[in-house]
């Protein structure tokens, strides 16, 4: 069938069959590896992607389901520039990447929550990234570089004020 | 202390950009034209004779290309290391659930697994055993085609042997005898196993596995595959988490691969679903562990016995090295006159065991924290105080009887996490409120682990630099980052040494055409091996162009001093880095180099159990302090401080990753993760069923690293990869004990055996992993006989 949806920020029409995952879609008709696949039972979070602002497990979701709504993966997260957010910079700073699996999905995830809670808690960031799992890094450092950016945006939110 | 520009400062992961924008590549993102996809045909059931197998029904499916079974390898597709004792696929009998029986690859997965379908075969099923203490019977089904060891399913055996610790004991005023239970831990990697195999014009293949060692790889594949070194190429790619356990099963899945595609003479790429993967991976050994440990009336610790067993499922694998592991720390980093060790690995049918972080020390390390916490327990005494009594010091003796010849700083570990924990306030308050139901406790555990391979092997790493046409340094090691940061580490080395900006560094992944053969990527060895080869080969290129250098700045090689890519001669003319290459080229030198690096050389005898199993080892302590909800069982870390003593810290923010990392997979260890099997039958089959720590179970945790002279590290690096993750399970049960006051003997302390004392039996089994398996629907062509 013909799906038109907006995939980070361009409208895309494809063909593709019905019973497919968004995840599938993505890596093997769109050619954007970005997002995981670590389960797909909907439980690791590694194929996470933001769908009408909220965070979804691509896994979970059959490709009719997207048909005229808005995507974002992790290809679509970055500076205006086309350089990295400073999230994932901070991911680097921090030292919150080990192996990498999972890391598209926490950035899209965080992304996400920030975008919805600019002035988190730390345990508000542990629960908005709850559905993420990580074996490598035991969390600590990403929920740093989360919380280091949020107060970072939140100061420069400040500056920017009159 | 020494300025250093870049060991020691914070860094960012040389592969970081990549991973943070969804942009590094794992082998299930690798897309090649006219590549195919590869099923594997799968036991559903834990032991079997193969009676009839035919793959020709398979190659008649539409899109299926080519199938294998283990008559398309030398000698069947037998390999393996230390015991050699597993096929590329089952041969004659199949040993477990998920044991690999035929492969097919096809134009599309959907093909292949039409093809899976569509293979004949009638299993015979066969008397199977399931528990380590039955499969010693002499009349227990013998698991292995050949025994190893000529008797039946014992794996191996292996003794420690320091002293005469039988008189000892029986004078002993405190005697302490109690057994622990560990349990059967999966490493759930987020990232699957996943292999690409391409053939090439010439016969040779070239094969990119998300392993941990190549060289390895190289080796067995050569032998399976009957090609000689030159035709098997192992290209290390991206690799999303392994912690000991993408060895083996993916020698099994990287020489099926290769066995497609040289038959089918096209690419052929296989990666793993979960389900498949938990089925078929290795996991850490569950241990039955006895302890007999005698103390005198002022508690101070005399001698120990511990008797151990492991189930090292139908496989040796690596379970043999890591039960030696295991007999070498079993009774901890204390101070005896005496110690008796005697271990048994022993095979069942129960998936199969091998190495995973910690590598024996994990599960010693969690009873005997536990024995000592309980012994401590018994004589009225602090744990803490007990184990700053007893603990080994610089002079004493180790459990395996060799001198303690280098710096130990366990007891500043010990004191930093009781300070930092308010230890001492904490143990009495919370003994206050015994009959609440909600209930705190604080517990702690130390430990030593043996650096590298010790009497494991032979322990070398090598490394290479070479400077480009256009002034970057490419870097070479054998040894894999596999997530753990080493290629950073390694990077920083080189940029240190050299004294050139870490940017102008490029670090390859290994590849067995390019880098030099350097042992195995495991036992925490990268830094230390892999990081001093870095050290010795920058330090020969700095002498090239140190040389150059003086001939632009006419002075001799002693005299050139280096700023930053600046080098100087005492009048403080300046030279470049470019402009002293240019030169280096000018005079003929070679700017390549390569730099190898050994442990000094320990003997450990197994015959005799005795000598020195390792150069030097590592130390640390940790406290949890928990809750527990005594209502419904639950018990919730709270907070973890960490201290470890792992010399000179080279990449800071890697470091302290692989603390808390390793904290969360002790405290998995600990509460939450265990893969039961009931009848052969793994119980979990994804992480729905079976439960890693999330960022709601780890608590905040502090830490740090206390540094300790070791001069003959890599500007003074030991080894923490695996010692930081020891700690946490024992400290975790010896806090769920301070707050209930009961003992449980087994890990991990899961809400109802908190709450009932005992497990829940749950019994999943045959139906759930055939169907996983793809068994079920019908359309499988499956004869059974019963």
């Amino acid at each position: 069938m013909k799906i038109a949806f907006t995939l980070n920020g361009n409208p895309v029409e494809v063909e593709a069959p019905a019973n497919i995952t968004l995840l599938h879609l993505l890596r093997e008709h769109l050619g954007l590896t970005g997002s995981k696949p670590g389960c797909e039972v909907g439980e690791c979070g590694a194929c996470s992607i933001i769908l009408d602002g909220r965070v979804v497990n691509s896994c979970q979701l059959l490709v009719p389901q997207v048909d005229g709504r808005e995507v974002i993966t992790i290809e679509g997260i970055g500076d205006a520039g086309g350089g990295p957010s400073d999230l994932q910079l901070a991911f680097l700073e921090f030292g919150a990447v080990q192996c990498g699996y999972c890391t598209p999905g926490m950035v899209v995830a965080a992304e996400a929550f920030l975008a919805r809670q600019p002035n988190p808690t730390r345990e508000e960031i542990r629960v908005a990234i709850s559905g993420n799992l990580c074996r490598c890094t035991g969390y600590q450092q990403i929920v740093d570089a989360i919380e280091a950016t949020a107060t970072r945006r939140q100061s420069q939110a400040e500056g920017r004020r009159p | 202390m020494t300025q250093r520009t870049y060991v020691g400062r914070s860094a960012d992961a040389v592969d970081g950009l990549d991973k943070i924008r969804g942009q590094a590549k794992f082998v299930g993102d690798y897309q090649l034209p006219h590549m195919l996809h590869a099923k594997v045909l799968r036991s559903p059931v834990p032991h079997a004779r193969i009676v009839h197998l035919d793959v020709t029904p398979a190659l008649a499916v539409p899109g299926v290309v080519a199938a294998i079974t283990s008559e398309d390898f030398v000698d069947h597709g037998l390999w393996g290391w230390p015991v050699k004792d597993q096929y590329i696929l089952a041969y004659r009998k199949v040993l477990y659930v998920g044991h690999g029986i035929a492969a097919v690859a096809a134009e599309t997965p959907e093909a292949a697994r039409a093809g899976v379908e569509a293979i004949q075969f009638e299993l015979e099923d066969l008397p199977a055993v399931f528990d380590p203490q039955a499969a010693l019977a002499p009349d227990a089904p013998q698991v292995p085609l050949e025994s190893p060891t000529g008797q039946g399913n014992l794996c191996e055996k292996i003794i420690v042997r320091y002293g005469e610790p039988d008189p000892i004991l029986q004078e002993s005023p405190v005697l302490y005898q109690e057994t622990f239970h560990t349990g059967r831990q999966e490493h759930a990697y987020l990232e699957p196993e996943a292999a690409l195999a391409i053939p090439q014009p010439d016969g040779s293949v070239t094969i990119h596995y998300n392993g941990q060692s190549p060289f390895i790889n190289q080796n067995h594949m050569t032998q399976v595959l009957g090609l000689p070194a030159e035709k098997v190429r192992i290209i290390q790619p991206v690799v999303g988490g392994s912690f000991g356990g993408k060895d083996d099963l993916g020698y099994q899945t990287s020489g099926q691969v290769a066995g497609l595609a040289l038959k089918a003479g096209r690419p052929v790429k296989l990666v793993l679903g979960r389900e498949e993967s938990m089925m078929a991976s290795y996991k850490r050994e569950p241990m039955t562990i006895g302890f007999r440990l005698g103390a005198d009336a002022e508690g101070n610790l005399q001698a120990a016995k511990v008797e151990m067993l492991a189930d090292s499922g139908c496989f040796s694998s690596q379970s043999t090295l890591a039960m030696l592991r295991a007999s070498l720390h079993a009774a901890g980093a204390y101070r005896y006159r005496a110690v008796h060790v005697d271990t048994q690995a022993v095979y069942t049918n129960n998936g199969f065991c091998g190495a995973f972080r910690g590598f024996g020390n994990t599960d010693a390390a969690a009873a005997i924290e536990q024995a000592i916490d309980d012994l401590a327990h018994r004589l009225g005494r602090d744990p803490l105080d007990f184990r700053l009594q007893n603990c080994v010091r610089q002079g004493d003796r180790f459990m395996s009887g060799n001198v303690v010849d280098h710096e130990v700083k366990l007891a500043e570990c010990l004191q930093w996490v009781r300070e930092k924990s308010d230890w001492d306030r904490k143990r009495t308050a919370f003994e206050a409120s015994p009959s609440d139901d909600v209930r705190r406790g604080i517990g702690v555990a130390c430990y030593m682990h043996g650096s590298s391979l010790g009497g494991e092997g032979a322990d070398y790493a090598n490394a290479t630099l070479q400077i480009e046409n256009d002034y970057g340094i490419t870097l070479t090691s054998g040894l894999t980052d596999y997530g753990q940061g080493s290629r950073t580490v390694f990077t920083l080395i080189a940029a240190e040494t050299l004294g050139v900006s870490p940017e102008r560094i490029h670090m390859l992944r290994p590849d067995t055409d390019t880098a030099i053969e350097s042992g195995p990527t495991v036992a925490s060895r990268s830094t230390m091996l892999g990081g001093n080869a870095t050290r010795v080969a920058a330090e020969k290129l700095d002498r090239l162009l140190r040389y150059a250098a003086a001939g632009i700045l006419a002075c001799a090689p002693a005299q050139v001093a280096r700023h930053g890519e600046v080098y100087v001669n005492p009048d403080e003319d300046e030279a470049s880095f470019k402009e002293v290459v240019d030169r280096a080229r000018e005079m003929g030198l070679t700017l390549s180099v390569q730099g190898k690096w050994s442990m000094p050389h320990i003997e450990w005898h197994v015959e005799t159990g005795t000598g020195t199993p390792y150069y030097c080892y590592t130390f640390g302590a940790q406290v949890a302090e928990i809750e527990v909800d005594t209502r419904i069982g639950q018990v919730r870390v709270l907070k973890v401080w960490a201290a470890h003593d792992g010399g000179t810290i080279v990449f800071p923010q890697g470091a302290y990753g692989q603390m808390y990392g390793g904290i969360a997979q002790g405290l998995g260890y600990g509460l939450l993760e265990e893969m039961t099997y009931q009848h052969g039958y793994p119980q979990a089959l994804n992480y729905d069923e079976y439960l890693i720590p999330t960022s709601l179970d780890v608590p905040d945790i502090e830490a740090t690293y206390i540094e300790t002279e070791f001069p003959e590290g890599p500007y003074g690096a030991k080894n923490l990869a695996e010692p930081v993750l020891v700690a946490t399970a024992p400290a975790i049960a010896n806090a769920v004990f301070h707050a209930t006051g009961v003992r449980h003997y087994t890990l991990p302390l899961t809400l109802e055996r908190v709450l009932l004392g005992h497990d829940l039996r749950s019994n999943r089994g045959e139906t759930a992993c055939r169907r996983a398996l793809g068994f079920e629907p019908a359309g499988v062509e499956v004869i059974w006989q019963t």
